[in-house]
This record gives structure tokens, C-alpha cells and sequence, in this order.
């Protein structure tokens, strides 16, 4: 640090006015498309910035799913570095950026479930007592849907637009294949098509690499 | 009647009710059933209200953005919870930046444990305000600070538990919560400082003590390297 780098009354040195204005306030705000762009190129401030805006709403997710707590916090934590950490992944053409965190925190609740069942499963295992342990019947039942439910949102994010669109507004957004039809302006056949091309996929993937079919 | 078409089959595997020909057919066809019983299982399992595209949003507790800050390396803030992360004037470095929502959230939790207590004593004067100074993420410097008021002539005590500086100082700043103005209150040392705050200055809206490090290069602005914050609780 050698030279003063900025103007400054130069008989005056080191006079400090008493309340000082460092940086303006930047006075509009960036749309959400324009926080999604400057997302995926890494700039930090629109991270804080999908933060602010979308976080209750994975949040809420989060907790939906386990109730308020650590759980539901690890759940949007992660879900938000996963984001950041994956941003080349996001496309704009296949959707808005809140869409895209809700997607990954469905994958995160997905995850957790399946490590609270891991966890669930050696704890049952440390049990010496083989008499008091729950129906291993069951047990196992709930584990494997856990498991083919992580395996069934790897394969959904295989799946390409409109077809992923499509699926999504029949499972989480429960409309009618009339009611996506008119949500996308895609032709009535078309998406009947889509939908049973995808349901196959999925059923396929099951059938192959299911856990509940492979004990 | 012949077999349903397979888009029949899939609505049907989604719920969706049938033609009453299809749902007629359905119900007395082996084949048919058999394969919306297999479409039917990635539904049960992706259809779940669990992971429903809609739920009441939450906000969610303060630690989770620290927590992604400190997992990204991110130290930029959300304009959340009424604090604004505003960028000082660059001056060591064009990504530091002034980070303030989780201090001063951190600083309210601990500065309203630490009750202030209007108390006097033989040294300035009562205690009318106090704020615990917790250190910003990546920095270990802590302490308090204590307004006191002897007769009308206020005094800033800060005592500061914080490394010493090769070169550089710290300097103690009155901030308003959006980071933009600011108030120098002087140079602290580690340990125990009592300076004079300006006559009239409103202490409600300049509620956050800051304290940074600062380079001897002469410049009076703030260095933008904060180290240590809490809001005056009264």
C-alpha cells in the first residue's frame, strides 16, 4: 500500500467526514433470469441472491419431509451447494432455476431417506436380540422402495424436455394429462404418448436395476 | 373389445379414470392389469406427497446459510432478515467483501443472552448498552463492547480477545444494519479500549459495533476486513 488511491483534498489528509457513504445502493432488482444466468457463471452474489429468494421454498420442502430440525437444514444446505457445485449442469432452456433446486432437493430427501433406512438397518443389525428386532419383512420392503426411489430421480434427470416436464406435472403436480396439455400447449397425443414412453422407461429401469425385485 | 391402447394403460397406472370401455376391459383382463400394475410402481413410489412440487415455504434458520457459505467458499450474504451484505470499497482485494446478515443475526442471539444491565460503576459511567462481538466466519477475534454514559458524555468500551497484528491495527465502527454508513469510533487495542463517542449520534441507527484490521497505508476508509461484529443490545 504506497499511494492514495483515490482523489482526496490533498491539504486535507486524514480528515474523515463522520458518517461516510462507502458504496451506493444498487438500486434495481435482477430478475429471476438474470439470477439464473449470472448463477451459472459462478458469480457468488447470485448465489446469495437464489438464496434469498427460493430458499424457503426448498426449505419448505425440507421440512415437509422431515419436520423442522437438522434433517430438513442438511437437506437445503446440501441442496444448495449441490447446485452451486453442479451449476454447468443447469440449463436455462429446460426450465426456471427454482424448478432446478426443487429437482435437487427432491434428490437430497431421496438420499437422506435412504441413509436414515442405511442407518436404521445397522442399528437393527447391532441389536443382539434377534426376538426383539421389527418384521425383517417389512424392514426390508421400506428399504428397497427408499432405494428405487433414489435409483427413479437418477433416471428422471436422463430424461430429456418436454418429456421430463411432462412427467413431473403428473407426479408432483398431480394434474391430469388434459390439465398438462393445457399447462404446456403440447397436443392432448403427444402427451399421452410421452407419458407412457416415460412410465415404461421408469418401469423398465426398475425391472433391471430395482431393488425390491433383487432381494 | 380388444386390449387397451398403452397410453390407456399408463393414465390408467397414473389414476386418471378410464373410458368405461377401457375400465371395463381393464377389470376382466389379466394382460392388461398386469401391465398397469407394473406401470403403476415408479407412480407409488415418485407420486408421493412427500415430494410434491408445492409446500408452505419456510425460512430457513440463519446456520444453513453459513453452513452453504462455508461449504461453497462463498462470502457473499442474502439480503435476508432486514442485513444487507454490501460490498465496501475494494481495496486489498476486488472479492473481499463486507459480510453482514449472519454476524449480525449471530450478534443478536448472543447479544440478547447477554442482557444488558443498566449498571454503574466508579470508572464511566452506567452501562446503557452492550453487544457481544462474535468473530466473522474465518476470523478468531471476539470480545464486547459496552456503551456507558457519564453525565451525558457517552464512552465506547471494547474489550477485544483478538491475534496481534504483525502490521496493521484494528479500528472499532459504528455500522448501520445495511452496511453502508458508518461511523469510526478509533483504534483498539487488544484487550481494553475505552473511546468517546460523538455527542448526538444516534446509537439506534447505528446499532452494529464492527471491528476491523487495518492497513497502515494512510487511507481513513474502512479496509473492508471485518473481523469481528454484535449489534448493541440495550
Amino acid at each position: 500500500m504506497t499511494a492514495v488511491s483515490r482523489p482526496r483534498p490533498a491539504a486535507v489528509p486524514y480528515v474523515r467526514e463522520v458518517v461516510r457513504e462507502v458504496v451506493p445502493v444498487p438500486a434495481r432488482e435482477p430478475s429471476d433470469a438474470e439470477v439464473a444466468r449470472r448463477f451459472c457463471a459462478g458469480d457468488e452474489q447470485a448465489l446469495a441472491e437464489a438464496y434469498e429468494r427460493w430458499a424457503g421454498q426448498v426449505h419448505g420442502l425440507a421440512v415437509r419431509a422431515f419436520g423442522p430440525g437438522p434433517d430438513a437444514e442438511d437437506v437445503t444446505q446440501q441442496t444448495f451447494v449441490a447446485a452451486w457445485t453442479g451449476r454447468a449442469g443447469y440449463s436455462a432452456a429446460a426450465g426456471p432455476l427454482p424448478a432446478w433446486l426443487v429437482g435437487i432437493c427432491r434428490h437430497k430427501i431421496a438420499d437422506t431417506w435412504a441413509k436414515m433406512a442405511r442407518q436404521r438397518r445397522s442399528a437393527e443389525a447391532a441389536a443382539a436380540d434377534v426376538r426383539s428386532r421389527p418384521d425383517p419383512t417389512d424392514t426390508a420392503r421400506v428399504d428397497d422402495a427408499v432405494a428405487d426411489r433414489v435409483l427413479l430421480l437418477g433416471e428422471l434427470d436422463r430424461i430429456g424436455q418436454p418429456q421430463r416436464r411432462i412427467i413431473e406435472l403428473a407426479f408432483f403436480a398431480d394434474l391430469t394429462h388434459t390439465q398438462i396439455a393445457a399447462r404446456t400447449g403440447i397436443p392432448l397425443g403427444t402427451v399421452k404418448s410421452h407419458i407412457r414412453r416415460t412410465l415404461e422407461r421408469l418401469r423398465d429401469r426398475l425391472e433391471v436395476d430395482g431393488a425390491a425385485l433383487h432381494p | 373389445m380388444p386390449h387397451s391402447t398403452p397410453e390407456q394403460l399408463a393414465l390408467a397406472a397414473l389414476g386418471e379414470p378410464l373410458p368405461d370401455a377401457d375400465a371395463a376391459h381393464l377389470a376382466g383382463c389379466a394382460q392388461c392389469s398386469a401391465e398397469v400394475a407394473a406401470l403403476r410402481r415408479p407412480v407409488d413410489l415418485l407420486a408421493v406427497p412427500e415430494l410434491a412440487g408445492t409446500a408452505t415455504e419456510v425460512t430457513p434458520p440463519p446456520q444453513v446459510w453459513t453452513a452453504i457459505a462455508a461449504a461453497t467458499g462463498v462470502s457473499a450474504a442474502p439480503p435476508s432478515s432486514g442485513a444487507e451484505v454490501v460490498p465496501l470499497r475494494p481495496r486489498r482485494s476486488r472479492t473481499r467483501w463486507l459480510t453482514l446478515a449472519a454476524a449480525v443475526l449471530v450478534g443478536g442471539v448472543v447479544g440478547g443472552a447477554a442482557v444488558a444491565l443498566t449498571r454503574d460503576d466508579d470508572t464511566g459511567g452506567a452501562v446503557v448498552a452492550t453487544a457481544a462481538l462474535d468473530p466473522l466466519p474465518a476470523e478468531d477475534a471476539s470480545g464486547r463492547a459496552e456503551v456507558r454514559d457519564a453525565d451525558g458524555t457517552r464512552s465506547l468500551q471494547v474489550d477485544l480477545d483478538a491475534p496481534s497484528l504483525p502490521d496493521g491495527y484494528y479500528e472499532v465502527w459504528l455500522l448501520q444494519p445495511d452496511a453502508i454508513r458508518m461511523v469510526p469510533v478509533g483504534v483498539v487495542h487488544r484487550g481494553d479500549t475505552v473511546l468517546p463517542l460523538p455527542d448526538g449520534l444516534d446509537l439506534g441507527a447505528y446499532p452494529v459495533v464492527d471491528v476491523s484490521v487495518e492497513p497502515m497505508d494512510g487511507d481513513p476508509t474502512h479496509s473492508g476486513v471485518s473481523v469481528a461484529r454484535g449489534s448493541l443490545q440495550r
